[in-house]
């Protein structure tokens, strides 16, 4: 076979390619020729000719179709160039297969481009990237593209095939070609139109519209585009329409985030959740103003004097906000702990900031346990205490907490006031979880007393029995001083019919429980009295053991001045007036008459026993027992006596610290006892100085002589 | 300074070891030796090294009930003036004017007593300028400085 010229076999290899492609015919029948022609011309050293004819021949086709391309008008001209490239994709196809031999062994020997890349290399350089088609192909796509975010309907199909014929180029083909003009053609566009938004719409819309963009975006490259575009146009997005007007957003005013959260927007809530989210810093600029918001509307809480007024209502008022904000938090911020953080942190905060907290949180425990929780089933109960726990955990001063809930609880027990008794234990058991033993112990006391009492009450009445049957019925509670709050017994003369069965108690229990001390506590105690009225008419009073006191006096005489009571009864005047007033001025209650009809009492008044009074109810309870928010003087004391309590906790925390660590400086020992008493309250750094250097002077602890700052445990 | 050097222990008394002690340190056996030994012996308190163990030994001087750990405020004030009028003397005016005003403190005990001499020593004054308040000053120091702050704007 004579050598044959590798142009003109090129040539000849190419042209009916050429054609038959375009008229959609396949290869003509010596298509065996072809290959048996590019095998000996390999085997014959021809190789590198047939390599550059096929080289110049493809260029040169190339141009042709080139040309054509170029004279396409319109929308044609895509269509045309896609069409040429699936001819040429075709064609290459073919050539590869024919010149395999050649593919295989001339090639690789000689590091040149293989065929099919060869192929793609000269579409690109004389079709993609000549001067005529490149920048109008550029211009043609960003123009589509932004015709479609207009709102035009586009040929998707097309555009992907464009696309895909860009990567088959080469990434950087794409990406030079196309993704780099489109980000910043994209950047611009979002740009101008986050500005429009933002004048004209409220927050809430403007997200909306936002996610919109990016939802096309994302579904534009999942359609036409490439998917390592995805990441870069996101940003883009979020760039423009979320970064740069994040502060505005947020503060926008009737419609940011504060409004939002005070409207319960769910939505849009949770829609700015998940496009801040994409943002960096986008997150903590909600949570901060969450946070301050927050702090604001507790602050303002906390601080309203008018709402204070009903500590009850205060502390429901609290549990509310708190359930607002976790259920946006839950609903609309995806749990995010972050923000649950904030929002503890937030309560914590303004919480403390009144210093009566702890007392109206204890009084609205108190409410619900008397009877707010009646009639409410075992879960709800639970639920309700939990959420009480979550308060009492915001308090930095829980050791107050505990004075107060001492008190109520006291009181509770005694009136009998109690509406469940597994609520009361479920809390007790809530608080020793948390704060542990020491905190509860004393609590629990109070109710093991209460079943003593109980039971010892049983025994008195079997072992006395007949004695004491027709006399009047005594429930005795005996209560071991430790365990409950600490009450200056008063004295008070108590009327004839009952020292006597308290004596006869006396002597029952002091048999049983030898070296003990009892101390009547007449300032707790209530009575229940049948009283006849001018008319016949009965009731039955409730009244304090005081109250209880003054009224049998009238047993002996329709008339008593206020000194000849005081006389009798022995008990402090502050008390003994306020009885009276209860007894004599309260509207519906006023089983006594006083003259004047003033409505203090002074040491002149004198006091009747009121014939006419009249009630619709048969029983009548003209009780003061009931825990009340205490007066300002009550309060000092109570303050008072926490102060008191806690400087020998600290001292105890000072001396065990020293004794350990032996040798500490200041600073070091200020920073463990606070760590120590956290979770009872928060020391000041001055107490706890103070409380130091009344322990050197015990000779509990000296300077160290040489450096000042440390101080030594003396043994 | 005479029932320093004879180490006296009970205010207003000497006994005999004590006073023989005392004389013989000082090398007086006549009342004219012992007035002449007087100057040399102020000269000898004043030494920074005796002075410490002067200082601290006029407050236990005071001391008269058995058991007794802190002095009254107006002893207080006299005292000092004694011991550190010469040496300090615009510190102690102040600090005198001071306890005289406040109530936190009704008497002042050794620790507090030891502290203000360390006061006068190392914090400089009237400024106050390096004084920390973080490191292990007595409280009634802390209260002083600020006082005196306030005082002075």
């Amino acid at each position: 076979m004579a050598p044959m010229d590798c142009l003109a076999y090129s040539k000849a290899l190419l042209k009916p390619l050429a054609f038959s492609f375009a008229s959609g015919s396949s290869l003509p029948t010596c298509d065996t020729w072809y290959f048996r022609n590019a095998y000996n011309m390999v085997l014959h050293k021809f190789g590198e000719k047939l390599y550059s004819g096929l080289v110049s021949t493809m260029t040169l086709h190339l141009k042709e179709i080139s040309k054509s391309i170029e004279v396409a008008q319109g929308a044609s001209f895509l269509e045309e160039l896609n069409r040429k490239w699936a001819d040429h994709n075709k064609a290459l196809q073919m050539i590869r297969d024919i010149l395999m031999y050649m593919d295989r062994t001339f090639i690789p020997s000689t590091h040149k481009t293989p065929v099919h890349d060869l192929g793609l290399n000269l579409w690109r350089d004389n079709v993609i990237h000549s001067s005529k088609i490149q920048a109008r192909l550029r211009g043609t796509l960003l123009e589509l593209v932004r015709g479609e975010r207009t709102g035009e309907i586009i040929n998707r199909g097309l555009m992907r095939n464009i696309m895909k014929m860009l990567m088959d180029l080469g990434s950087l083909v794409y990406q030079e070609d196309f993704e780099k003009p489109f980000i910043e053609v994209s950047a611009d566009f979002y740009r101008v139109e986050s500005q429009q938004f933002i004048e004209c719409c409220d927050c809430g819309d403007y997200l909306k519209k936002a996610e919109k963009r990016l939802n096309e975006e994302i579904e534009r490259v999942s359609h036409y585009l490439d998917a390592t575009s995805e990441a870069k146009i996101t940003k883009v997005v979020e760039k423009e329409m979320i970064e740069n007007h994040m502060s505005r957003l947020v503060h926008m005013e009737n419609s940011g985030l504060v409004n939002m959260i005070m409207d319960d927007k769910y939505d849009d809530l949770g829609r700015m959740y998940s496009l801040f989210h994409r943002v960096s810093n986008g997150l903590s600029i909600l949570r901060d103003v969450m946070t301050s918001h927050i702090r604001e509307i507790g602050k303002q809480l906390v601080t309203d004097t008018e709402r204070l007024k009903d500590p009850v209502g205060f502390v429901q008022q609290l549990l509310d906000e708190r359930d607002k904000h976790d259920k946006i938090i839950s609903f609309a911020f995806n749990n995010d702990k972050t923000f649950q953080n904030a929002l503890n942190s937030s309560f914590e905060y303004f919480i403390n900031l009144n210093p009566r907290s702890p007392e109206y949180i204890s009084l609205f425990v108190d409410d619900k346990l008397r009877k707010g929780l009646k009639g409410v089933s075992e879960e709800d109960v639970e639920i309700v205490l939990d959420k009480v726990m979550m308060l009492f955990r915001y308090l930095q001063e829980k050791d107050v907490f505990e004075k107060y809930y001492k008190q109520h609880l006291a009181k509770r027990l005694l009136s009998g006031k109690t509406a469940s008794d597994d609520a009361e234990r479920s809390l007790i058991v809530k608080l020793k979880t948390e704060c542990g033993y020491q905190f509860t112990s004393k609590l629990e006391g109070m109710f093991t007393d209460m079943k003593t009492s109980q039971d010892t009450m049983q025994g008195f009445y079997a072992a006395m029995g007949p004695e004491i049957a027709d006399g009047p019925m005594l429930t005795i509670q005996v209560l071991t001083t430790g365990s409950w709050p600490t009450q200056l017994s008063a004295p008070c003369n108590l009327p004839s019919e009952i020292l006597g069965l308290c004596d006869k108690f006396r002597t029952y229990y002091l048999g049983t429980h030898t070296g003990r001390r009892l101390s009547w506590q007449t300032n707790m105690g209530t009575a229940d009295l049948k009283a006849t009225f001018g008319k016949g008419q009965k009731h039955e009073l409730n009244v304090s053991t005081y109250q209880m006191c003054i009224l049998m006096l009238f047993n002996n005489a329709d008339m008593h001045g206020y000194r000849e009571i005081e006389q009798a009864m022995e008990i402090p005047a502050s008390d003994l007036k306020r009885c009276l007033q209860s007894l004599a001025c309260v509207k519906g209650k006023n089983v006594l008459r006083k003259e004047p009809m003033s409505k203090d009492i002074s040491e002149d008044d004198s006091f009747f026993f009121n014939d006419k009074f009249t009630s619709k109810l048969y029983k009548i309870k003209i009780g003061t027992v009931v825990a009340q928010k205490e007066s300002e003087p009550e309060k000092q004391e109570t303050r008072h006596r926490v102060e008191e309590d806690r400087k020998p906790q600290i001292e105890a925390a000072i001396v065990r610290i020293m004794k350990s660590r032996r040798v500490l400086d200041h600073n070091n020992i200020v920073a463990e006892v606070t760590k120590q008493m956290q979770s009872r309250f928060l020391p000041n750094p001055v107490v706890i100085k103070k409380r130091i250097e009344s322990l050197i002077e015990r000779e509990f602890l000296e300077r160290d002589k040489v450096d000042r700052k440390l101080y030594r445990y003396l043994a | 300074m005479l029932a320093w050097k004879m180490q006296a222990e009970k205010q207003g008394y000497f006994t005999i070891e004590e006073w023989r002690r005392g004389l013989k340190a000082l090398r007086a056996d006549t009342i004219i030796k012992l007035k002449k030994a007087l100057p040399e012996l102020e000269k000898e308190v004043r030494r920074p090294s005796n002075f410490l163990d002067f200082y601290s030994y006029a407050f236990r001087y005071c001391l008269t009930e058995e058991k007794q750990k802190s002095i009254d405020i107006e002893s207080i004030c006299q005292l000092l003036d004694l011991v550190l009028g010469s040496q300090f003397h615009s510190q102690v005016d102040l600090f005198v004017q001071y306890i005289r005003t406040q109530v936190d403190y009704k008497v002042i005990n050794m620790d507090q007593w030891m502290g203000f001499y360390r006061f006068c020593n190392e914090i400089s004054f009237p400024d106050f300028s390096n004084y920390d308040p973080e490191l292990a000053w007595p409280l009634i120091l802390d209260n002083f400085v600020e006082w005196m702050r306030a005082k002075r704007s």
